[in-house]
């Protein structure tokens, strides 16, 4: 019978995840690669085509910053979630609510910009909040599992919108269809057609990193997502916790959706949320639990939706984009579990050596 | 009003059957204590493939069979990564899901808005049928209903509930060391009940293309999958129960289509929200009414760990 070589650690050591992950994307490239070929496409004259349309291009930047600054967001909501131990999978919902409530003070109240975008702000971040409410109460005070009630959520938002945009708040003006009509205000631009939420968003997600790592209350999240009960024998409010930390991954995604609406759609649309919510789960995933690294995740997915561009250009169907995230993903999920193993050095005689 | 009646209970056994195959299938993975959040993903896989089978040989039970294998192949990735590998569960499957949905809209590109020319025809039990309401709805419509509604729930109850198998099976959901140590194979028995469970979710998607919504569009498993992931906890992992609420919903998704038809005061996208709306109060009401239903129905206690042999 076989010695089994390997160890698992409780913890992986950091240099080793980032190698193995590495791995998983160049793994995911080569067959999207080989899938690519296989259907009559070149993927050396693709990639090029990418790379020259995406990072070599001031179009290719400027759409880089406008996919990146959602991205922030919606993955910055789920990793605080984590933080606790909770799946916020409903940001696609929270994001069209805060678009919602955004576009509705912008559609109904008169007044300067300076006035109206921090209504607006304050209209997305609880319009978000509203639309987490019901799945916190269920989560903290009956234990009902968050990943199904904030999902289920994200249909109905997507439905309401589709509501508004056809109905009470149809473009009367234009025409257009399943869509509101331009708002009155925007976001300023800072470079090209790149706002203010880019840069802002940076900064919330930085100063989130500091909350949760600096203070009192950012200690206490992660014990509680680190160790329930310990959390609780130590007297910390756990329940309180989860809905203050629920409510807040709500308020980001809500955001999100207020500054897609005041800053580059300039309008409700149905399907705008583009699944920004969704991938915000896979931004999370890739910052690991640390809202820093929310940033270069957010870049890695925005280059991919940015590539995605390209690909509709070449007759592929915009959805390999989420055919190829979710093959990362899977890919990532298990180079992450390879990292904790570590081999064991072998004694003369094949034991394994404790 | 029996008219009406008839109808929507015909719908509602349509709609419902689609959940409960999934759900069914969910009921089996989730007893081995593994979560497979890629239902959705599978379901629209199992969708396109009907589809584009029944186009090239049009035979029904040729597309079910495709939708089947292609759910059991997409089971057999997801449970590479979470059984095999024993990478986070939530991360796969959602990854599952990604990868469904994405590769089946590429795929059904050029399908999509074409109505299915082959489906499962319209078979009418002699007498049965001719019972008012319930008649038509279970004994007149395919020959599926019966195998979905009574022989395969009836089948999954006996299996886990009454016999040694069964007992294994729970085993290594509520406490896998334990049921490793008992000589059971653990991660065997994982990856057989994710596959099978990955199978019934491609013919749920089938059943769906073949039977209820005979054409491929984009979306249009529509949250399906996760109802399905719901309706499991909302009947407390019994395949039994989870079977009767899949046909609940399918009633509240039949009442949407009513309230269409009659031109309800209501727009038909509130009326759209009636399922997921649905879903969200049986799984949150339950337990804040009677708390004692979160023990009677709680999960596996293994569900959604890994087991490590060599970590205790």
């Amino acid at each position: 019978m076989a010695t089994r070589a390997f160890q698992r650690l409780p913890t992986a050591p950091a240099g080793r995840i980032l190698a193995l992950r590495l791995a998983a994307i160049v793994l995911s490239l080569f067959i999207i690669a080989g899938v690519l070929a296989l259907s009559g496409h070149s993927p050396l004259m693709l990639a090029e085509l990418i790379l020259r349309s995406t990072i070599g291009s001031r179009f290719g930047l400027e759409d880089l910053a406008l996919f990146m600054c959602p991205l922030l967001l919606t993955g910055a909501a789920v990793c605080v979630c984590g933080t606790i131990g909770l799946w916020n999978i409903g940001a696609e919902g929270q994001f069209y609510a805060g678009a919602i409530a955004a576009t509705g003070v912008a559609l109904g109240l008169h007044g300067p910009a300076v006035v109206l975008l921090p209504l607006m702000t304050i209209a997305g971040i609880a319009g978000g909040m509203a639309w987490i409410t019901v799945p916190t109460l269920a989560r903290a005070y009956a234990g009902v599992n968050e990943i199904i009630t904030t999902l289920l959520l994200n249909f109905i938002a997507s439905l309401l919108t589709y509501y508004l945009t056809t109905g009470p708040w149809r473009d009367r003006i234009s025409g257009a269809q399943v869509s509101t009509q331009r708002i009155p205000v925007a976001i300023p631009e800072m470079w090209g057609i790149v706002h203010w939420g880019f840069p802002v968003a940076i900064v919330i997600v930085i100063g989130l990193a500091l909350v949760l790592s600096r203070t009192r209350w950012g200690y206490e999240i992660r014990l509680g997502g680190a160790n329930p009960e310990a959390a609780r024998y130590a007297g910390i409010p756990v329940r309180v916790r989860i809905i203050s930390v629920m409510l807040l991954s709500g308020g980001l995604a809500g955001l999100a959706g207020m500054f897609e609406v005041a800053g580059t759609v300039h309008r409700l649309q149905g399907g705008m949320a583009n699944n920004f919510g969704y991938l915000g789960i896979v931004v999370a995933v890739l910052a690991r639990g640390s809202c820093l690294n929310v940033i270069p995740a957010a870049l890695l997915m925005a280059l991919i939706l940015d590539s995605g561009i390209v690909m509709q250009t070449q007759q592929l169907s915009s959805s390999v984009v989420l055919a190829i995230t979710g093959l990362i993903l899977f890919m990532i999920a298990i180079g992450d579990e390879l990292a904790h193993y570590r081999p064991l050095a072998r004694t003369t005689t094949g034991e394994k050596t404790r | 009003m029996i008219a009406l009646l008839t109808g929507m209970l015909a719908t509602a056994v349509l709609a419902g059957g689609v959940l409960a195959l999934a759900a069914l299938g969910e009921v089996l993975a989730e007893r081995v204590g593994v979560t497979n959040l890629g239902v959705e993903g599978l379901m629209a896989l199992g969708a396109v493939t009907a589809v584009m089978t029944v186009s090239a040989v049009p035979s029904p039970w040729v597309g079910l069979l495709a939708a089947i294998m292609v759910g059991a192949l997409g089971g057999l990735v997801f449970a590479f990564g979470a059984v095999v590998m024993r990478a986070n569960q939530v991360l796969c499957g959602l990854a599952t899901t990604f990868m469904g949905l994405g590769l089946s809209t590429a795929l059904g590109h050029n399908y999509a808005g074409q109505p299915v020319g082959t489906t499962f025809g319209h078979v009418s039990v002699p007498l049965l049928s001719s019972i008012p309401v319930i008649g038509p709805a279970f004994f007149g419509q395919n020959i599926l209903i019966i195998p979905i509604y009574v022989l395969l729930p009836l089948a999954v109850h006996f299996i886990i509930f009454r016999t040694r198998h069964g007992l294994n099976m729970r085993a290594v959901g509520e406490n896998p060391a334990a049921a490793d140590a008992a000589g059971i194979p653990v991660m065997a028995m994982r990856l057989g009940y994710v596959v099978l469970g990955g199978a019934m979710a491609g013919m749920a998607g089938g059943y769906l293309t073949l039977t209820y919504v005979p054409v491929w569009s984009e979306g249009m498993v529509a949250g399906r999958g996760w109802i399905a992931l719901a309706l499991v906890i909302f009947a407390g992992y019994r395949p039994v129960i989870v079977t009767l609420s899949a046909l609940l919903f399918g009633l509240v998704t039949a009442l949407s289509f009513v309230g269409q038809a009659h031109n309800w005061p209501i727009d038909p996208a509130f009326l759209n929200m009636l399922p997921y709306l649905g879903t969200m109060a049986f799984i949150i009401v339950p337990v804040v009414v009677w708390h004692r239903m979160r023990r009677i129905m709680a999960a596996p206690a293994a569900l959604g760990q890994p087991y490590y042999r060599d970590v205790r």
